[in-house]
Formats: C-alpha cells, sequence, structure tokens
C-alpha cells in the first residue's frame, strides 16, 4: 500500500484528503505538513511513496518545498493540489519543477485517486 | 468541478503524458517570444532599449509594452502592433502537444470541444458593478465565481444584491480575507453569521452535522473556502491576460474594524439567504 503525506495548511482540506485516502482502501495516509519547511521534515522522517501539496501556504510556500524536495530526491513523487491549478503560468512551473501533476481545488475523490493510481 | 488550464484537463483525462506535456511546454517556451523580443524582430525597438525597459521595470511595476510607451521608446499604436503580432504568433498548447507528437489533430479537436463543455459553467455572467469601481473586469469575475461557488461548493440558495460602494465591511459574526497581487491589488473580504459560516463547513467537511467542530476547525472552512474562490478567480483572470496572484487567508476578527488602503475603493455586495441570515462580499480595490 502506497503511503501518502499531505501538506496544507488547512486542516480542514487535509481532513477531506484524509478520508478520500482511507476510504480508497489502496493508500495509506502517514502525516500532514502545514508548510513547506514541514513537508521536508516529514518527507526525510516518514519516507512517503507520494505527497500531495498545497501551493499558496504561509511559511515556506509549495513552490518552494517542490523545488528543495526534487533536489533532495529527484525522485520524488509530488502532486500539487492546489486552487491556483487553473492558472496557466503556475501549472507549467510545477511540472517543469518537477511534479507528477497538479489537481485545482475544488478537487473530486475521483480525479484525485485516479491521479494517484496513476503514480 | 474548477476553472482549468486546458493542458490539466488533459492529464486529468488521462489523455497525455506527463512527458509530452513538458516537451510542449519546452517548445512553447522556445516558440512564444516576449514583447521585447517581436518589438526588436519587428524593427520597432533595439537591443539597447530593450535593457532600458528592462532596468526601468526594476522600479517601476509596469508591463514591458507599458513601460516602453512611457519612456517614449514606442507609441501606443506600436505597442498595439507588437501584441497582435505577440497574439496571432502564439503557439497554445494543445497545438504545441500536436506538434511533439503527445496529441493528434482530431483528439484535440475533441478535447477542445469537451473542455469548453466542461468549463463552460465557470462562463462569468452579467454582475451589476457600481461605477466607480476600479478594474470592474476583475471585480465581476470576482463577484460572479463567488456567487457561482456558494452555489456550488456551499450548496446554499441565497439572493446577491447589487454592488454599492461602502468605505468598510459590514460587521457581522465573522470573516474572512485574501489578498490579490499582480495586475490587480484588491482584498477580498467574506463576512458571514455563524449559521451560514456552519452550512459552509458541512458542505467543506462533507459532513450532515458540525455542532461537534471546533471554532478552529469551522474558521478553517471559511478560509478554505475563500482560497477555493480567490484561487478559481485567478485561474479565470488568466484566460483574460490578467494575471493575479493570491496571499494565503486570514481570518478577521472584527469586520468592521478592517484597515483597509487609503487610496482603494470599497464595494460591497450584500448576500441575503431565505431564512434572515446574512453574509457580505466586500472588495476593496485599488486605482
Amino acid at each position: 500500500m502506497k503511503k501518502v503525506l499531505i501538506v496544507d495548511d488547512s486542516i480542514s482540506v487535509a481532513r477531506q484528503l484524509e478520508k478520500i485516502i482511507a476510504e480508497s482502501g489502496d493508500f495509506q495516509f502517514i502525516g500532514h505538513g502545514k508548510n513547506g519547511l514541514e513537508a521536508l521534515k516529514l518527507h526525510k522522517t516518514l519516507s512517503p511513496d507520494i505527497i500531495c501539496m498545497d501551493m499558496n501556504m504561509p511559511g515556506m510556500d509549495g513552490i518552494t518545498a517542490l523545488r528543495s524536495l526534487v533536489a533532495l530526491d529527484p525522485a520524488v513523487n509530488v502532486v500539487m493540489i492546489t486552487s491556483l491549478g487553473g492558472v496557466g503560468d503556475k501549472f507549467k512551473e510545477c511540472i517543469k519543477l518537477g511534479a507528477r501533476t497538479v489537481i485545482s481545488k475544488p478537487f473530486e475523490a475521483e480525479t484525485v485517486l485516479r491521479t494517484l493510481r496513476n503514480i | 468541478m474548477a476553472v482549468k488550464f486546458f493542458g490539466q484537463f488533459l492529464v486529468e483525462k488521462g489523455v497525455i503524458s506527463r512527458e509530452a506535456l513538458l516537451q510542449a511546454i519546452q517548445l512553447q517556451e522556445t516558440a512564444n517570444l516576449g514583447f521585447g523580443d517581436h518589438a526588436v524582430a519587428m524593427g520597432i525597438m533595439t537591443e539597447t532599449d530593450v535593457s532600458r525597459v528592462n532596468q526601468a521595470q526594476r522600479a517601476e511595476d509596469l508591463r514591458f509594452g507599458d513601460m516602453a510607451v512611457k519612456l517614449g521608446i514606442i507609441t501606443g499604436a506600436q505597442l498595439q502592433d507588437v501584441l497582435a503580432k505577440q497574439k496571432s504568433s502564439h503557439l497554445f498548447i494543445g497545438e504545441a502537444l500536436v506538434k511533439v507528437g503527445g496529441l493528434s489533430s482530431a483528439d484535440l479537436e475533441r478535447y477542445l470541444a469537451e473542455f469548453k463543455v466542461d468549463q463552460a459553467k465557470y462562463a462569468t455572467d452579467s454582475v451589476t458593478i457600481p461605477a466607480g469601481t476600479p478594474h470592474p473586469e476583475v471585480c465581476t469575475i470576482i463577484v460572479d465565481l463567488t456567487s457561482k461557488m456558494l452555489t456550488r461548493i456551499g450548496r446554499l440558495t441565497f439572493r446577491l444584491e447589487s454592488g454599492r460602494l461602502a468605505a468598510a465591511p459590514v460587521e457581522n459574526d465573522i470573516a474572512a480575507s485574501m489578498g490579490f497581487t499582480g495586475d490587480v491589488r484588491a482584498m477580498y473580504v467574506l463576512t458571514v453569521s455563524r449559521p451560514v459560516q456552519k452550512k459552509i463547513a458541512m458542505a467543506i467537511l462533507d459532513e450532515p452535522d458540525v455542532e461537534q467542530e471546533s471554532q478552529g476547525i469551522l474558521d478553517d472552512t471559511l478560509m478554505e473556502f475563500i482560497n477555493v474562490v480567490c484561487g478559481n478567480v485567478a485561474a479565470k483572470a488568466a484566460q483574460l491576460d490578467t494575471s493575479l496572484d493570491i496571499t494565503p487567508p486570514l481570518l478577521i476578527e472584527q469586520p468592521g474594524s478592517q484597515q483597509m488602503d487609503a487610496r482603494s475603493i470599497g464595494v460591497s455586495f450584500p448576500i441575503c439567504f431565505s431564512d434572515g441570515e446574512r453574509a457580505e462580499l466586500f472588495l476593496s480595490v485599488l486605482p
């Protein structure tokens, strides 16, 4: 079962994603970070298979964290889940930096699971 | 369920690979020249002019073409000529995907049609924006998407009243705000009563009851709601060539006391619910 780390400053989004992941039966929720810095720390301690990360967070944002995660671990699987996903330039920036893909908020469970299963 | 970029729509559909998308993005970056490159190629500006504009942009937040006009390097008519050339020669992501072999021409037509249907629900409807409101086209998107998201995400039935100029948000139980930066600088404030906040929380958390939830969770759902609205506003604005970024959402303890930039214009859109509850969308927009 693939281990999933969620990084989002919103507790309610983390809860939504945790529920989707838990009910899928295919993935295991292993932790929640609230900003980019916590993403880096939890990536090191929990070794997730997939990181679902927001872009717009206080402190270290998702783009900065993505850049650092890819530099530390080029094989890292990061899916950005963000309300800015529909902004073409933001989407392209994430893909170029190494994100597997970008999911827009509001998201549907089906889209999240299909994306995670494709990784 | 959100305002999307065509490349993202194709990835979500599983139609294209990430590798093909990356190649297409790289092709776009090579093919789509910036304003300065076009102006030089058209013989309107020199490389020295481009450097002057770049230098001036470090001191003042103006788009390249606007700065070139301000510095007297090009005329307003030449600005329009370069913009027209830039637009007519633009390589779109779908065309780029076909060129790199990531998508067939027939599939491009098919998925573009599907994309238009998917995004039709986010077409901007007419909204009454008061005269004197700065950037009315962006304000229209903000008001329209707030209304659509309250309906689709919040599952709320309400009446959005016409906007009126106002100095500050009307006091209510709770408010959350977000800032827009980029081509338009504005503050977005949504004030709601506690019962409305609970309804939004029920929808965001997908729970039939939120009575046992902490106030912190309820506040978080309101902030997440405006985060989703404002992010989708940025996506919609990008389709109109207006670049917006957003700041993280904040909770405002006393909405009526919110400090606004003295130069900004405030606009209030009252939101009335059938059970008598009230909410308000307040925008503070810099001219």
